[in-house]
This record gives C-alpha cells, sequence and structure tokens, in this order.
C-alpha cells in the first residue's frame, strides 16, 4: 500500500478517496449510503457453487448438442460419411450440409446425442471430407500498410509510423450457450447471455411461442465482455430447435475452442499515422489511416483514434474494414477503443520525444479538458511520475518506465424498468429483468433499494436475469446501472410513498409525515414503528412502486492510467509493477464492485497488452492457440499492484464504468516500455521477442 | 475421450507386467496424469488400461541425499523435490528447475519420472486437427507455418522443443534412469532421449515395458537452472539452461551446460562449456562473451530467431546462481 498526500475532502476540490486506507473504512457518497462498501450478495453462492449458472443446467432427460465445424481456415466439405458417427452409442441424430467454408469454427451441421461424451465420440467417428483452399488470415496478407507521406507546412516535428493490435478473444470464464426446455406449450430458456430481453426477443418463431409463453433466466452469467450482447446466438438458437422436436431438454454449450472460433473477439488493427506538432506541443496536421481486421464479417473493426479525448487540428481520418479467412468480431469491452488508445497514447509519446517534452506534460496540454488535467495531476502524484527518467536514458539491466492514457466513454441509457414490493412480513423484493454478467448488478439493485427505502441491505431480496421481470437493457456500452440504478431507486421511493399511504389512512396522518431512518418508521421525526410492524399493517400483498427510466448521470465518464514497468533488457521481458487507475463513473453505488470493474479493466488491459493473440497458422488458416495455454492471459505472478482511485469530483447520477477502464491500459503500458527502453515498441502483444528487436533498434 | 480400464498394481514391476501384457492394444502408466490426462482428452492416445502408479514408492523416503549421491523416487512430485531443504543445500540446479514451473497446483500432482517422459506441448501435435510427423502424418506444420515456440537446433524433420524443465538439470547432474521390466535397470539420462531423425513418434528411448522407479544423480552444489518465461505464471520456458561448474575460487575450471525448450531434446551446449572453462564468474564481460557461445549452431526458423538471444542470457544466468551469486533481475 502506498501512502498518499491526497485528503478526502468533502466539499470543494478534487475529492480522493486514499488509496492506503482499508476498503471496508473507506467513505463513500458522502455518507449518503448505509451498505455502500458490501460485498456481492451472491459471492458466497459463486464460490461454493451454489449459482447455478447456465452451464450448470444439466436438467434430468436432457441431451446434448455440438456443432460439426470447419477444421481450417478456408474448405469445401464435399463428401460425409456418417455412418460411424451414428453408431455410436448414445447418438440420437447428426445433420450435416456440405458446403464451402471460410472460416475455422464455422458450423457445418451437429450432432446430437444422449451425453455430452457421446456427442464427442460422434465428433471423431465422423469421416468428413474437406479440400482445403488457399488461406488470408490478416490484415497484412491482403493491405500493404506503408508511412504516410505527408506533413503540415508549419510544424516543427513531424512523426510517422504504424501501429498494430492482435485479434483479441473474449475469453469468458463460461462458454457462449445454453439450454432450452421446451414443453410443448411453455419453455424455459436457460441462456448465458448478457441480454435477458434481447434473448427473449430474438427467437422469433424458433420456439413456437409467443414471448410470454417462454421465460429466459439468466441469473448468473460467467462473463461476457460484450460478446453475448444481442439475440440467442446459434448455440440457443440450436438447443431451441432440438428441444421442440426430441421433446427434451436440450443443452449447447461452446468449449473452450469453440469459445475462441466463433463466438466474437476484438478485431486486429493496423493503424498508420503521420502527426505534425508545433515546439509547444501543439497539433496542427495529420492523417490517420486505420485498418480492422474483421474475419468473415464486413464490418465493426472501427479503431477508434483520434479518439477526440485529446485536441488535435486538422488530422483526417479514414478507415477501412479487412476480411479475411477467421471468426468475425463481437462487441468486445468498449469496441475500437483499446487498439486506438494504443496507437494514440504511444504516437503521443513518441512526438513528445521528438520534441524533448515530457510525454504527461503534451497530454496534460492535449487534453480536452479540466477534468482530465486534474486526474492527471493527482496520478502523477500517486504514480511517482517524478522518478520517471527521460526515455533511454537508463543502462542497468532491469529498467523501470512510466506510461500514461485516458479514457472516456459514454452511451445514451436506453430505458428501463423496475419494480419494488414491500411486503407485509417487513422483506422487500426489487425486481428487475436485467442480468448481471459478474459486474454486480444485483448487489446494486439491494443497495439502490436498501438505500432508497432507508433500510439495511439485509431485508432486500433482489430478483434478477428473467424475463418474466419487469425488462431492462442488456448488458452493453455500460448502460445497465446507468439506466437500472435510478429507475430502481424510483421504484422504491414510490413503494415506500405507498406504505406510507397506507400508514397515514390508517391513523389520519399525512403520507408527507413519515420517514424511514435505518430500518426505523419515523412520523414528524420521531420514532412510530419498527419497519416489520409498520409493514405489518399492509393487505396481504403487500405495495409495489414500479418505475421506468429514471434520470441517469449525464455526460461521460472518464479516467486516466499511469502504468510503472520493469523490463529486464536482457531477455524483453515486461514486469508491471504499479497501476494508478482513476476513474469518474458519477455516483459510486457500491464502492467494492466499481473498484472490481476497474481492477478487472485493468487486468484486461494488461493482458491485451502483453499476451493476448489469436494465432492462425498461416497456411491452413486454423487457429493453433484454441485454448487458454497458448492464448495466454494474464496470470498471478503478472498482476501489479492496481490502485483503483474512484474519483468522485463533480460527480452526480450514475453514469458508464464498465467499458471506460479498460480502454488506456495497453497504450499506458506501451508508454511505460517506451520510457524503460527508449525505443517504441509498436506492434501488440509486448512479447519478448519485439521488446528485444526494438532494444537492438535503439542501440544501432 | 474412449472408455478404458483402470489398474491399480500394488508395486512398480506388477506396473510393469501389466504395460507388457500383450491381450491389451495400449497400456499406458499414469503417475500424475497432468500429460496423460491431456492427451486422454485431446483424443491423442485411446489406451484400454490406464496404470496407476501415482502412489507406489520405491523405497520409503521419496528424496534421499547422501554423501556421493541423490536419490529421487519415480513418483516424488515436483512439489516435493521443491519443498526439499537438503535437495536444495546439495543441488540447487534441481531445485531450481521445478520451483517455478507451471503452477502450484500442478506441481502438486506432476511426478518426477513424468516429467521426464511428458510429451511435447508443440501446438501441431496438441491439436488432433494437424495430422502431423509426430502422429503418423507428412508434415512438420512448423516449418512453414507457426514457429514462434520451436526449437532453434536440429535438422527436424520435427522441430518440438523438450518440455521438461527436470531433464537438463538432470542431464548436468549426470543422473541415470532406473528401472522395472527392461533388460538393462538402468539408462544414463543421456541416452534416455533420441532426436527427431531416430524416430519423430516418441521422444524417449524407455524400452517397451519399462516403468522407471527412481532417478539417481551427483550432488553438485555448484549448480544452477534458470528458465526465461514470456508469462510468469503457468507458463512454458521458451529458453531455460541448466549448469554445473567446479571452481577455483570465482574461477571456473569445469563445466556442464544444458539447454531446456530450445531442441527436440535436452541440448547439452559443449561448446559453452569449454568456453566457460577458465571464466572468472565475477568478470561479467568475460562470462557474457563464453556464454554468447550458446547461440552459436543453433538454427532458427521464421519466427524464432529470438531464442537464440535469449539462450546465451539463460546460461548466464544459470552459471552466476551456479557460482552462487545472486540475481539482480526480476522473476
Ligand atoms: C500449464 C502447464 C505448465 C507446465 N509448465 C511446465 C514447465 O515449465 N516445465 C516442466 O518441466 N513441466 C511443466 N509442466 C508439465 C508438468 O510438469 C508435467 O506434465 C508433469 O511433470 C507430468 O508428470 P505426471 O506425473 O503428471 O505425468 P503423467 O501425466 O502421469 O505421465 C507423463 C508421461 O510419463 C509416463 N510415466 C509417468 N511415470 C512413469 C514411470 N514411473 N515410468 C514410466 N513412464 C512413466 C506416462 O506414461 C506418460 O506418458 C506444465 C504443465 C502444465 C499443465
Amino acid at each position: 500500500m502506498i501512502k498518499t498526500d491526497v485528503a478526502p475532502t468533502l466539499a470543494g476540490g478534487p475529492t480522493l478517496i486514499p488509496t492506503d486506507m482499508p476498503t471496508t473504512n473507506r467513505p463513500m457518497n458522502m455518507g449518503q449510503s448505509m451498505d455502500d462498501n458490501t460485498s456481492r450478495l451472491d459471492g458466497v453462492a459463486k464460490i461454493t457453487g451454489a449459482a447455478k449458472y447456465s452451464s450448470d443446467m444439466l436438467l434430468p432427460n436432457a441431451v446434448f448438442a455440438r456443432f460439426v465445424r470447419c477444421p481450417f481456415g478456408a474448405a469445401n466439405l464435399e463428401t460425409v460419411d456418417d455412418s460411424a458417427a451414428r453408431k455410436v452409442p448414445g447418438v440420437i441424430d447428426i445433420e450435416i450440409t456440405p458446403k464451402a467454408c471460410t472460416y475455422n469454427g464455422q458450423p457445418v451441421g451437429h450432432v446430437v446425442a444422449e451425453s455430452p461424451v457421446a456427442v464427442n465420440r460422434a465428433l471423431k467417428a465422423l469421416k468428413l471430407n474437406w479440400k482445403k483452399d488457399s488461406v488470408k488470415t490478416s490484415i497484412r496478407d491482403t493491405k500493404q500498410v506503408g508511412l504516410l507521406k505527408g506533413n503540415a507546412p508549419d510544424a516543427d516535428v513531424t512523426i510517422r509510423a504504424v501501429y498494430s493490435t492482435p485479434v483479441q478473444t473474449h475469453s469468458s470464464l463460461e462458454t457462449h450457450g445454453g439450454v432450452v426446455d421446451h414443453k410443448g406449450d411453455k419453455a424455459t430458456v436457460y441462456a448465458s447471455t448478457q441480454g435477458t430481453f434481447s434473448v427473449r426477443d430474438g427467437f422469433g418463431d424458433a420456439l413456437s411461442l409467443k414471448g410470454s409463453d417462454f421465460e429466459v433466466v439468466c441469473e448468473y452469467v460467467g462473463g461476457g465482455f460484450g460478446s453475448k450482447l444481442g439475440g440467442p446466438g446459434k448455440e440457443l438458437m440450436l438447443a431451441a430447435k432440438l428441444s421442440q422436436k426430441l421433446k427434451r431438454p436440450a443443452y449447447v454449450m461452446c468449449n473452450r475452442a469453440e469459445e475462441h472460433l466463433d463466438t466474437g473477439n476484438r478485431p486486429s488493427s493496423v493503424t498508420s499515422v503521420w502527426l505534425s506538432l508545433k515546439k509547444d506541443g501543439s497539433v496542427v496536421g495529420g492523417e490517420v489511416m486505420t485498418y480492422g481486421g474483421v474475419g468473415v464479417a464486413n464490418g465493426g473493426g472501427g479503431c477508434n483514434v483520434p479518439s477526440g479525448r485529446y485536441t488535435f487540428a486538422n488530422v483526417n481520418k479514414s478507415h477501412e474494414d479487412v476480411s479475411f479467412n477467421a471468426g468475425g468480431p463481437r462487441a468486445f469491452r468498449a469496441p475500437g477503443r483499446p487498439q486506438g488508445a494504443f496507437a494514440e497514447e504511444l504516437m503521443l509519446d513518441e512526438a513528445a520525444a521528438e520534441l524533448g517534452m515530457d510525454p504527461l506534460a503534451l497530454k496534460r496540454k492535449l487534453a480536452i479538458d479540466d477534468v482530465y488535467r486534474e486526474m492527471l495531476d493527482q496520478g502523477a502524484k500517486l504514480i511517482g511520475w517524478g522518478e520517471r527518467k527521460a526515455n533511454g536514458s537508463q543502462t542497468s539491466v532491469m529498467r523501470t518506465g512510466f506510461g500514461v492514457g485516458i479514457a472516456g466513454w459514454g452511451s445514451a441509457s436506453p430505458g428501463g424498468n423496475a419494480e419494488v414490493v414491500i411486503h407485509p412480513d417487513g422483506s422487500v423484493e426489487s425486481r428487475t429483468g436485467t442480468q448481471d454478467i459478474g459486474t454486480g448488478q444485483r448487489t446494486t439493485m439491494g443497495i439502490c433499494t436498501a438505500d432508497a427505502i432507508g433500510i439495511p441491505l439485509s431485508m432486500v431480496t433482489v430478483q434478477i436475469g428473467r424475463s418474466s421481470l419487469p425488462p431492462g437493457p442488456g448488458s452493453g456500452g455500460s448502460v445497465t446501472s446507468p439506466t437500472t440504478a435510478p429507475t430502481m431507486m424510483n421504484a422504491a421511493t414510490q413503494a415506500r410513498t405507498k406504505l406510507f399511504e397506507v400508514l397515514a389512512r390508517q391513523g389520519g396522518d399525512n403520507a408527507a409525515d413519515f420517514t424511514v431512518k435505518d430500518g426505523v418508521v419515523l412520523k414528524r421525526g420521531e420514532k412510530f414503528l419498527s419497519w416489520k410492524d409498520a409493514c405489518a399493517k399492509l393487505p396481504a400483498d403487500g405495495v409495489m412502486g414500479s418505475a421506468s427510466t429514471g434520470d441517469g448521470g449525464k455526460g461521460n465518464s472518464q479516467g486516466v492510467q499511469f502504468v510503472k514497468v520493469v523490463v529486464d533488457c536482457e531477455t524483453g521481458i515486461i514486469y508491471p509493477k504499479h497501476v494508478i487507475a482513476i476513474q469518474s463513473c458519477g455516483r459510486v453505488i457500491c464502492r467494492k464492485t466499481a473498484e472490481s470493474q476497474i481492477i478487472g479493466g485493468v487486468i484486461q488491459g494488461l493482458s491485451y497488452g502483453m499476451f493476448e493473440n489469436r494465432i492462425l497458422d498461416r497456411n491452413v488458416g486454423a487457429m493453433v492457440n484454441p485454448n487458454l495455454e497458448w492464448y495466454k492471459i494474464l496470470g498471478p505472478c503478472e498482476m501489479p499492484h492496481i490502485e483503483p482511485v474512484l474519483w468522485a469530483h463533480g460527480q452526480t447520477g450514475v453514469k458508464a464504468l464498465g467499458e471506460p477502464p479498460t480502454i488506456p491500459t495497453a497504450g499506458a503500458l506501451a508508454c511505460a516500455v517506451f520510457n524503460a527502453i527508449g525505443a517504441p515498441v509498436r506492434h501488440l502483444p509486448l512479447t519478448p521477442d519485439k521488446v528485444l528487436s526494438a532494444l537492438e533498434g535503439a542501440r544501432s | 475421450m474412449n472408455s478404458f480400464a483402470i489398474a491399480q498394481p500394488k508395486s512398480m514391476s506388477e506396473a510393469s507386467r501389466i504395460v507388457s501384457d500383450k491381450k491389451y492394444s495400449l497400456v499406458v502408466i499414469k503417475a500424475g496424469g497432468i500429460d496423460l490426462i491431456d492427451h486422454l482428452k485431446e483424443g491423442l492416445i485411446a489406451p484400454d488400461v490406464v496404470v496407476n502408479v501415482r502412489r507406489l514408492q520405491s523405497d520409503k523416503e521419496l528424496i534421499k541425499v547422501s554423501e556421493g549421491e541423490i536419490r529421487i523416487d519415480a513418483v516424488a512430485t515436483l512439489a516435493d523435490i521443491v519443498s526439499s531443504a537438503a535437495l536444495r543445500a546439495a543441488c540447487p540446479a534441481l531445485v531450481q528447475s521445478v520451483e517455478n514451473a507451471a503452477s502450484p497446483a500442478v506441481r502438486n500432482v506432476a511426478s518426477a519420472a513424468g516429467n521426464l517422459l511428458q510429451r511435447p506441448r508443440c501446438w501441431y501435435y496438441r491439436n488432433e486437427q494437424f495430422n502431423c510427423l509426430k502422429k503418423g502424418g507428412a508434415t512438420c506444420f512448423a516449418v512453414e507455418g507457426e514457429n514462434r515456440y520451436h526449437a532453434i537446433f536440429g535438422d527436424g524433420p520435427c522441430h518440438i522443443v523438450h518440455p521438461s524443465n527436470l531433464a537438463p538439470a538432470f542431464f548436468v547432474t549426470d543422473a541415470t534412469v532406473h528401472m522395472v521390466g527392461a533388460e538393462h535397470p538402468s539408462l544414463p539420462i543421456r541416452y534416455l532421449y533420441h532426436m527427431p531423425d531416430k524416430g519423430v513418434r516418441s521422444e524417449s528411448n524407455l524400452p517397451p515395458g519399462a516403468v522407471i522407479t527412481h532417478i539417481t544423480c551427483k550432488p553438485v552444489k555448484a549448480s544452477g537452472f534458470y528458465a526465461i518465461k514470456e508469462k510468469q505464471s503457468f507458463d512454458w520456458p521458451v529458453a531455460a539452461a541448466a549448469v554445473a561448474l567446479e571452481m577455483d575460487g570465482n574461477t571456473i575450471t569445469k563445466a556442464t551446460v544444458c539447454a531446456g525448450a530450445v531442441a527436440p531434446i535436452p541440448w547439452e551446449l559443449r561448446n559453452v562449456a569449454g568456453a566457460l572453462r577458465g571464466v572468472d564468474v565475477s568478470n561479467d564481460a568475460a562470462l557474457t562473451k563464453a556464454c554468447a557461445a550458446a547461440a552459436v549452431g543453433a538454427k532458427p526458423m521464421t519466427d524464432n530467431a529470438y531464442k537464440a538471444k535469449l539462450l546465451p542470457v539463460a546460461v548466464k544466468r544459470a552459471v552466476l546462481l551456479a557460482a552462487g551469486k545472486k540475481l539482480e533481475v526480476e522473476s
């Protein structure tokens, strides 16, 4: 734990919560809330296995299915011999349609059987005759991307470079898919999804049922990061078809390899840029050409540079998506942003080096507003930017580097509904059909309800993740909390008012005479009844408050991240040491879940910066690392000390938090490595081979 | 995964009898099972019997350190090796070779013999979609494909790297593998492995039906091991080196050097051993120069030239560890 010289101030001045204070003692929300630092309501259930995810739904009498997939980047399935596979004990049916495939993992049919083992045996017993075709596996297979020509006439310095980022797969712990239990006139769908209602609405006629005759259930979701947005997906569609046909529950979940191949990804990018600056650091012109590597998709490869977070005059941007033989992208936590931020932050550090300027000073100057500047100043203190040495000035084997990047995010709330019921036994139920994809939605909904009513969180039961509950948005674009939190607070306030009305009617008082504090009902400021006794006066079905679309936070959430690394200059290995992640998100509902979002974003960003890479065999187009052994992700030994700093200054409403904390990390990391070794590594991931080559380049 | 029977013998000799029993089509030994289960799951082997030897100690002590000899039971786990203070004092290279290997959970079950006999991690070999040389196919896909983690030494036709960390450490400490069920009950570790041109479907020369009971080696106080890994948690080395030294003060009088993760077998670096003779380990320039010899003769493939840059660093750091120096680097 580091000491900070920043004291928590409640009025005026930037409010930072000191990071050296144990989490449980840290003040939050100016004392507005009683349980704003609670642990997750479902934490114990999750770690003990009591929480049942869709992938845990092994229903009695279920059938299991998996897709038959193309093993190559481009191949024509010419003949199918499934005679041996059909003889595998337990196999129910096999359906395969010969066709020409254009990516590894593309489905051509499925096998359905009595058990997962039988499915796998049948898949192995299939004799498929594939005729391989030539493949393209990267942007560079199609596009020659070189340095751009041009410079602003009044420039003092012009930099020119090409940056690239690899394909990152979402690698959610729970894979894609679910279970459909079709009972003829009713059905239950257990979905691993980021959108309860988009799954419901996306079935169309596939279940031959009206939306009100089936329920989508996703009480627990093992991550999604954008890849589980939208409709049911091909896995649940297959389950729907099979369950209906066989009149049995159908279970279809991807395995890890399928998850890498065919459930979306963050597209690769190549960015070529020239940027002209004046001596004082102002940007006077430039051009950015970006390419997005979208596999077999036709779009979705946007690369967000310039990001709009820095003031650049006269910088033209063009973009092109490039298709090749690989699974296509899906939304991935701040789509287009981390890849853009990587190029932008490193490009600015390179410009600063050319100008002989401190990159922090340059970014401070170019940042579009004073919030960023204040955040940069505070973060610089927390990371110890003063100890930063000039680029490339160190000669020791182990060299320290500092880097910084900034982030911004906000999208409009799509609207949603919530209900709160107060029961005569004093229990309170808050209801929203939205899902908790691991962010803590269940917990924050409970806090919003408890807070608005004035009772302890322990009295609230939260119902989420069911399409029979009030509809709300899909968890994408960081809109879930900004939509559901104010809506839930409104519903709770309304339910409480209804309770007060009952009390007022019974005693001839005014509803406005009542209030609740710490679980006690007060009348005109005096203790009136305990919560339980007050609720006992309610009719048998209690009272319900319902609300739609509360008033979310306005404007973008902003953040800055500082990364400190040590680089072993003999091996090229990077050791992240310390990350300061300052982040605004409007009102913080629950400190722990908010900080977890930030920490998780940083981890995912470092992992992207250092390791993650979908590697396709360049000749046959098959992924050589469709696992979590060679598709490397950050592990415990790489974990730096990550300090999330919630920026409370000037914050009202509930704003975006899911996405922004992963935007600047890889860029800040690359800047830190540049600082340590004196040469930029312009291509992610920052593996030892590239660091060593950059070092050699710097020496020669 | 196909169905198979589990055999639970009472001794290694009984295990070896089951392995040699002709009535089965394929019988395999399972110690910790870390590698074996991977093979079953990926469908790379389909045995009809799996013989569990995990608890079959051949001596009541798993690790015995005496004056002239170290004895490590075949079923001693990597965690047993790491936690033996006597072993660390008598022969640091052995402990250093596995103390950061894999993960604590893997080390708790992975056995010494299993570590020596684990199969390569080559992503073409491990992926059933690629019918590579090692699986009876006609091509080594790494040659024209993705070879960043492949061998920089050897002439093929298969370009795997040997994955065992213990093997190079045992190599420099003159280890011998002891077994039952073989004509010769022992085999020096330098003869345990063969290059792909001597048989591409296997890496070891262990006779069919043989089961390792224990491994013996020399205690070498001046020994060290250093592995360079892209990722410090749960990852495989991209270059590693084991070193055993004889020293006169700070000067090396004799060295044995063996590299890991760079060739299809533990790769002895005799030229480096020669270059190290007479080097004062406190003379950084001289030491660096001698270790640079580690890259001589390397034939990198398209994407793995960096390994030839890393190997001399691994050797140098192993030498420093062997000489009792503290490394001033992160780990
Ligand atoms: C993610 C990960 C990272 C890893 N990183 C490393 C690393 O960095 N360095 C490293 O060295 N290892 C590493 N390992 C590998 C691990 O150490 C080995 O898989 C393990 O040592 C194998 O031991 P086991 O007892 O589980 O072997 P098993 O899986 O039980 O057996 C492996 C092979 O040896 C044979 N066998 C076992 N015992 C005997 C015997 N007594 N006689 C004859 N044959 C026998 C088996 O038949 C089988 O073919 C890693 C593993 C994983 C999963």
